[in-house]
């Protein structure tokens, strides 16, 4: 059979659309605004959006979507010799064949790369914001906590432990319709009362975008704020922990050394977070090197996937 | 027939696991050699039952060398022909890896072994506040490990997600015998350079033999509404359908029943009151109870906007079962119509039900077969359940003609093959109108990875994945 792909489209009914891997933010939303839809995952509205996937798994707002790779569907994916494929369907559940897209949407260019995505939207709200909690380091970990317990947390577009620059804050996310606002301040007003904490409320539409981060750092969520807490103050980096994935994004000063202190930021951590099922990655240093097994396994993939002789 | 597995072979077996039970008469063996399809038999050279996971590694080490195929079995209920000996060889039963090691409220992850019956985790579960969210029908009985081969859904996927998203990682026996963890309780990589469990996850054990997941937890909802509505024609449902998959309130549940299924329940014992000739949605929200209640009225107007005049709801946990009965009486009902049935799983774009419905009941109509449909709605997967005579070769062979239009179709309209099921050898010949020549290499180098010889579970997925001793 010949291969088939994926042609630019907007479903409003199933809530997918096919756009460019090279699409931002702008584009993305010129296409699914005019049908009441919405693209959350996104860290950095200028930057295409195969940027974007290839610097984190996550976004903030994967709290309540997941992560990218639950997000999108579809893929036409260009192999390294140019061949052409489609990974992935239209529909927003499959269980047709060995997951290649998944396995695919993390592996940056090293199999190939993504030419055209098929997103899973969601539907736009005419109402939101941001809430930010203030108060000791110990009391931010305790709400936070709380928040991960509640019935609300998969209604919060995002939930994040933010530090590094000054004392940190629990910064969370909220897209709803306007009237369903004062549900979401009340819960936190009343979570802020028991913690001692200040809460200020700003309007919006309750998506933030923090840019791309030159290093993530994947573990727990018992563990991401500890985590994030410690990088931040032994290393004065700003960090992001996305409570519910579980995930850091750490931001360097623009002109740093990315290599060196990337290098320097993991040390300490790769051993214990591998021991964990989980991982470090940053768009600015290779991965290292697998082990032989996995070397072996590469290699008849890409040997697999190549023109045969 | 004598059985491929050999006296000295069993005996060799008794020393290696000691403790594992092995069967190798056809009396012994009966039931294994069908899952929830039912009318298709492969009877097994044995059935071996290991006492542990560490057992488990020293059976699929034995077995690799033995030179037979090699079927992971859960509890069976897989409805695609996939824990079934296809090609002969030897089912390895995992249900005595029962144990959840543990349950992090904390990280919200949990630890199970594979054979933890999906039912039994959500009781574990219940003293924590959390739940584990996917929810295939056959809970009371399947395992996890069957739900991770096959990435299982449920009634309450079209939000929550299906069996994939909640995996964090799985520990694999491959076919040398050694055991990998692929991720962990952080749901990453582990020191792997690649993701390797994406690969893992619906591999309908064609890569290795699980033991133990990982497992994402979630709250569980404070409060539940349940919505029942009826629809005169296939276009109020959809409008209804439309609506709700656009609702910020963001069902959970968006389940359809057309009108021979209703008819069928309403004919039954189980009858509810439903009109006969009419389609049934049932939706449920949840959340924080001031969010859920805030969010009621909206959704059952968009239930009655569409055209339904019998909009029932309810948070009463009592009366939310009987808004739910006829959805969940369904199955236990379609023995009544024939003796064998054929249920497929295929996901389609919304758009596409008309002409999808119409295509099954034109199909079943030429047949002669009695079709009763129902459909997770929210995420276009489409459940048509054909009734016919599997002893009957000609009913048979229309049965899978069917199919194989229903199919066609289904990849016509842009839709895939398996929702939730999985491939098993029931669809594995269809899987060629998917896959175009480059990406079926890529397919196919996925096992070739991990078992090149396709000893494990052959003939599912991919008809290709012949066992060649």
């Amino acid at each position: 059979m010949n291969e088939r792909f994926f042609e630019p489209f907007v479903d409003a009914v199933d809530g997918v659309m096919c756009v460019s891997a090279a699409a931002d933010a702008a584009d993305i939303a010129g296409q699914s605004a005019p049908q009441g839809l919405r693209f959350p995952l996104l860290l950095q509205g200028d930057a295409p959006l195969s940027e974007q996937v290839a610097a984190s798994a996550f976004a903030p707002a994967s709290s309540r979507f997941g992560p990218y790779c639950d997000n999108i569907t579809g893929m036409n994916w260009e192999l390294p010799d140019g061949r052409r494929v489609r990974i992935g369907e239209r529909v927003v559940k499959s269980t047709t064949g060995y997951d290649l897209l998944r396995f695919l949407i993390g592996t940056g260019t090293r199999f190939g790369r993504p030419l055209d995505y098929v997103l899973r939207l969601r539907p736009a709200c005419d109402g939101g914001g941001m809430f930010s909690l203030r108060g000791s380091p110990e009391s931010l970990e305790i709400a936070a906590a709380e928040i991960l317990r509640s019935s609300f947390l998969h209604w919060f577009e995002s939930v994040d432990w933010i530090g590094g620059n000054g004392e940190p804050w629990l910064r969370v996310g909220v897209h709803c319709p306007t009237r369903e606002w004062t549900i979401f301040a009340d819960f936190l007003s009343s979570l802020a009362g028991r913690h001692g904490l200040t809460m200020q409320t700003a309007p919006g539409d309750g998506q933030v975008m923090d840019g791309l981060p030159d290093l993530v750092l994947k573990t727990t969520p018992d563990r991401v704020i500890p985590l994030a807490r410690k990088m931040a103050s032994d290393s004065g980096v700003r960090c992001i922990a996305m409570c519910y994935c579980a995930a850091v994004h750490v931001y360097l000063p623009a002109g740093s050394n990315f290599l060196e202190r990337v290098t320097a930021l993991i040390e300490p951590e790769s051993d214990s977070l591998n021991t964990i099922g989980g991982y470090w990655h940053s768009r600015h240093v290779e991965p290292p090197n697998p082990c032989a097994e996995e070397s072996a396994w590469i290699e008849t993939l890409q040997n697999g996937w190549s023109i045969p002789a | 027939m004598q059985s491929a597995m050999t006296p000295s072979m069993k005996d060799a077996l008794s020393v290696v696991a000691p403790r594992a039970s092995v069967m190798t008469s056809a009396v012994e063996m009966t039931g294994y050699d069908s899952d929830g399809l039912g009318y298709k038999h492969f009877l097994p050279d044995a059935v071996v039952i290991p006492a542990d996971a560490e057992e488990l590694a020293k059976v699929v080490d034995f077995l690799h060398y033995s030179g037979l195929p090699i079927v992971m079995r859960g509890a069976g209920t897989s409805l695609c022909g996939g824990p079934v000996a296809a090609q002969g060889g030897v089912i390895v039963h995992t249900s005595r890896l029962r144990a959840i090691h543990k349950i992090c409220p904390e990280g919200l992850w949990c630890e199970v072994e594979c054979g933890v019956i999906l039912n039994q985790l959500a009781e574990a579960l219940k003293p924590s506040g959390l739940c584990y969210p996917p929810d295939p029908s056959s809970g009371p009985v399947c395992t996890i490990g069957g739900n991770v081969a096959s990435n299982a859904g449920g009634a309450h996927c079209f939000r929550y997600g299906v069996t994939g998203n909640y995996v964090l990682g799985v520990e694999v026996v491959l076919l040398d015998g050694s055991v990998r963890s692929f991720g962990g309780p952080a749901g990453g990589r582990g020191p792997w350079r690649e993701d390797w469990k994406r690969f893992m996850v619906g591999s309908e054990g064609t890569l290795g033999a699980f033991t133990r997941f990982w497992l994402r937890l979630s709250p569980r909802a404070e409060k539940s509404w349940t919505f029942r509505a009826t629809y005169p024609d296939l276009r109020s449902t959809e409008r209804a359908i439309h609506g709700l998959v656009r609702h910020p309130a963001f069902p959970v549940a968006i389940e359809l029943m057309d009108p021979h299924a209703v008819a069928m329940v309403e004919s039954s014992q189980m009858a509810v009151g439903l009109p006969k000739d009419h389609f049934m949605i049932v939706t449920e929200i949840d959340g924080p109870a001031a969010l859920v209640d805030c969010r009621v009225d909206s959704v059952a107007e968009v239930l009655r906007s569409a055209g339904s005049k019998d909009v029932l709801f309810s948070d009463d946990p009592a009366d939310r079962d009987k808004l739910f009965k006829a959805r969940k009486a369904m199955g236990g009902l379609l023995g009544q119509l024939g003796l064998d049935y054929l249920v497929q799983d295929a996901v389609i774009p919304k758009r596409a039900l008309a002409g999808v419905l119409q295509l099954i009941y034109d199909e079943a109509a030429a047949a002669g077969f009695p079709v009763v449909t129902v459909m997770h709605a929210g995420d276009g997967n489409l459940h048509p359940n054909f009734m016919f005579d599997s002893r009957n070769p000609e009913e048979l062979e229309k049965v899978e003609a069917i199919s194989k239009r229903l199919m066609e179709c289904v990849v016509e309209v842009g839709g895939a093959l398996s929702g939730e099921h999985g491939i098993g050898n029931d669809k594995s010949k269809y899987t060629a109108m998917v896959f175009g020549s480059d990406s079926m290499r890529m397919q196919l180098a996925v096992p070739k990875t991990f078992d090149p010889a396709h000893q494990l579970n052959p003939l599912k997925v991919f008809p290709e994945r012949r066992f060649a001793a």
